[in-house]
């Protein structure tokens, strides 16, 4: 069960004397999967926004067609089980941080009895209940984030989108909205994130697509995309001088050695059991084997380059 | 649904223009006109008000109904040009105010079609002119009533012909809002036709013999017959106001018309963009 499904979305930006065209998505297709943690990660311009305003039907595809919550983007009433974070969002400056939850709750139909009771909760979620009778006009812009967010929780929805959410907020304030996510997702949300943090994107996504330039340039879990296939970490029992100095070992690539640890560089899980046999026959004592991690932030990087290339 | 989302929309139209001060404003100087004319009335006698007013003398009934005549014109046209004055002022801004980076993502990423909102921002509009011009012609028509018996409910069609005459201006502030997102080019337009375009065609045969060309003849007449007629409507509310129901409707027809089609327009216009 997918609660976005995007198919071949072509997005092209013209301006009123069309002298310059912007292909903002190419040929772009995904699926997010029901009760998921989904980012959507890209360099400045890489079309992030634009698919999620295509995904609301703020901006219209160019060609393609796209699914939310099993219902097509053109129809706009599905809009009632989605909450949405703009990026730079303004709410009517003459309200007060109450009344911008209850005119997001009022426009999505949202209407229980215990209204005023929903808004204090989750006023108190986001930690702005102190500040509920505050014209927005005067928050600041950590408060707008936060407040932001709430918004987007109040109609319960299945599916919470946001853009940039932790922009401008502390780190505090950060740590308290990726447990507000985690929690929307124990409760069966799905979450659709646009983000440049990576480092905590990587905290609590569980699949991730990159975007550059219009273009998927990766999609995939997150454990996967962070853990290298080729290198593996090994430790032994004591500290090793010679032994893999011996014939047996040189066709071997040894990234790094230190002690009793060595960073292997190898071709795949077949060359890697080979080495433990012959480890394993020099009689050498293996400790654990841990395939080495790289940041998310390091593969972006180089995914990013490469298809710069 | 759909006229649930309309007036959802009407509402927050109707909260933004009270948080501008402006139909506060306009709120409190008609409660002063009132309370003027309420005193005025408490306080002098009738002869006084047919001296001050200058009604030549005549039968006495016939002296009265002067009197409330002149009373119910000197109401009506400032009210005309300066209620329109200060509500397409305060209107100019809605559209504008709604397209703003950051407000329109909000807005549009509730479940709210697209032609919902321009319903809303249409009726909420006229919503809070209407108030605010009923709330002084009735307080005037019942002073009048009260003080001088004269309970003619004809003076009352000013409220619709005033907010008749806003709608058919406020559509083309929508229209212009949604084309160039700029309010000081929709106040402008609309000022244009309500204080020059308007009142300058109504005199457009005496420029056309003026002139003398076929062409620009043409040009004035469809220009005339194309944009609102709002210098006919002000007479055409003044003379309602006194009880003379003897104008051409033509004007109405023609500007119901252009209203028709700017909201059209800006329903199709606004369904097409990108945001
Ligand atoms: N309304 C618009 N008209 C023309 N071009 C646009 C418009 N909106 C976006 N673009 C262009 O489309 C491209 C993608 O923009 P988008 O806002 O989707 O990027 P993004 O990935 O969200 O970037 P960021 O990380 O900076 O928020 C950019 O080149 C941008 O200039
Ligand atoms: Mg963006």
């Amino acid at each position: 069960m997918y609660s976005v499904e995007v198919q071949s979305i072509n997005k092209i930006y013209e301006t009123a004397f069309r002298k310059r065209r912007v292909q903002a998505l190419n040929d772009f297709s995904i699926k997010v999967e029901k009760g998921s943690i989904f980012g959507l990660l890209g360099p400045n311009g890489a079309g992030k926004t634009t698919l999620v305003k295509i995904l609301l039907g703020i901006t219209f595809p160019t060609t393609g067609t796209a699914t939310v919550l099993g219902h097509d983007i053109s129809n706009y009433k599905l809009k009632s089980k989605v909450g949405y974070l703009p990026e730079n969002h303004k709410f009517p400056p003459y309200l007060n941080g109450g009344d911008v939850i209850k005119y997001a709750a009022s426009l999505s139909g949202y209407e229980p009895p215990n209204l005023e009771q929903k808004v204090d909760e989750l006023l108190s979620l986001v930690k702005m209940l102190e500040w509920k009778n505050m014209k927005v006009k005067k928050y600041s812009k950590g408060m707008m984030q936060r407040l932001g967010l709430a918004q987007a929780m109040i109609n319960d929805p299945e599916l919470v989108i946001l853009d940039e959410p932790t922009d401008g907020v502390d780190p505090i304030g950060r740590k308290e909205i990726r447990d507000v996510l985690i929690d929307l997702k124990n409760q069966g949300k799905t979450i659709f994130l646009n983000s440049h943090l990576l480092s905590e994107v990587e905290l609590i996504t569980d699949n991730v697509a990159i975007l550059n330039k219009g273009n998927l340039v990766h999609q995939g879990n997150v454990q996967e995309l962070t853990t290298s296939k080729e290198k593996f970490k090994i430790k032994f029992a004591s500290e090793l001088k010679e032994e893999l100095k011996s014939e047996n070992f040189n066709k071997y690539q040894i990234e790094q050695m230190e002690e009793d640890t060595v960073l292997f560089k190898l071709n795949d899980v077949e060359e890697l059991n080979n080495l433990i046999d012959d480890l394993r026959k020099a009689q050498l004592f293996i400790v654990s084997i841990e395939p080495l991690k790289s940041s998310l932030e390091d593969m972006f990087i180089s995914l990013i380059k490469n298809s710069d290339k | 649904m759909t006229t649930k989302n309309i007036y959802k929309i009407a509402y927050y139209t109707y909260r933004e223009a009270l948080s501008r001060k402006i139909f506060l404003t306009f709120f409190g100087i008609s409660t002063f006109v009132l309370v003027v004319f309420g005193l005025i009335f408490l306080f002098s006698g009738i002869e006084d008000l047919i001296s001050f007013t200058q009604v030549e003398a005549g039968e006495r009934i016939d002296l009265i109904e002067k009197i409330v005549d002149v009373l119910k014109f000197s109401i009506a046209a400032p009210l005309y040009g300066v209620g329109l004055f200060l509500a397409i002022f305060a209107a100019s801004s809605f559209i504008p105010n709604m397209l703003e980076k950051g407000s329109i993502d909000v807005l549009l990423s509730k479940p709210i079609s697209r032609n919902q909102v321009i319903w809303g921002k249409f009726l909420g509009g006229l919503y809070i002119v209407l108030v605010n011009i009923a709330y002084l012609v009735i307080g005037i028509w019942f002073l009048i009533g009260l003080k001088f018996g004269n309970w003619d409910p004809s003076f009352l069609m000013v409220i619709p012909t005033v907010t008749f005459t806003f709608a058919v201006l406020y559509s083309l502030i929508i229209l212009v809002g949604i084309l160039t997102q700029s309010s000081i080019l929709a106040m402008m337009l609309s000022y244009l036709i309500f204080m020059i375009f308007s009142p300058v065609l109504l005199g457009r045969e005496e420029i056309a013999i003026l002139i003398d060309n076929k062409f620009v003849e043409y040009l004035l007449d469809a220009l005339y017959y194309l944009t609102p007629k709002t210098a006919e409507l002000a007479s055409i509310t003044t003379d309602m106001a006194t009880g003379d129901f003897s104008f051409d409707y033509m004007p109405f027809i023609t500007s119901a018309a252009f209203m028709i089609l700017s909201l059209g327009l800006s329903i199709f216009i606004f369904s097409k963009k990108d945001y």
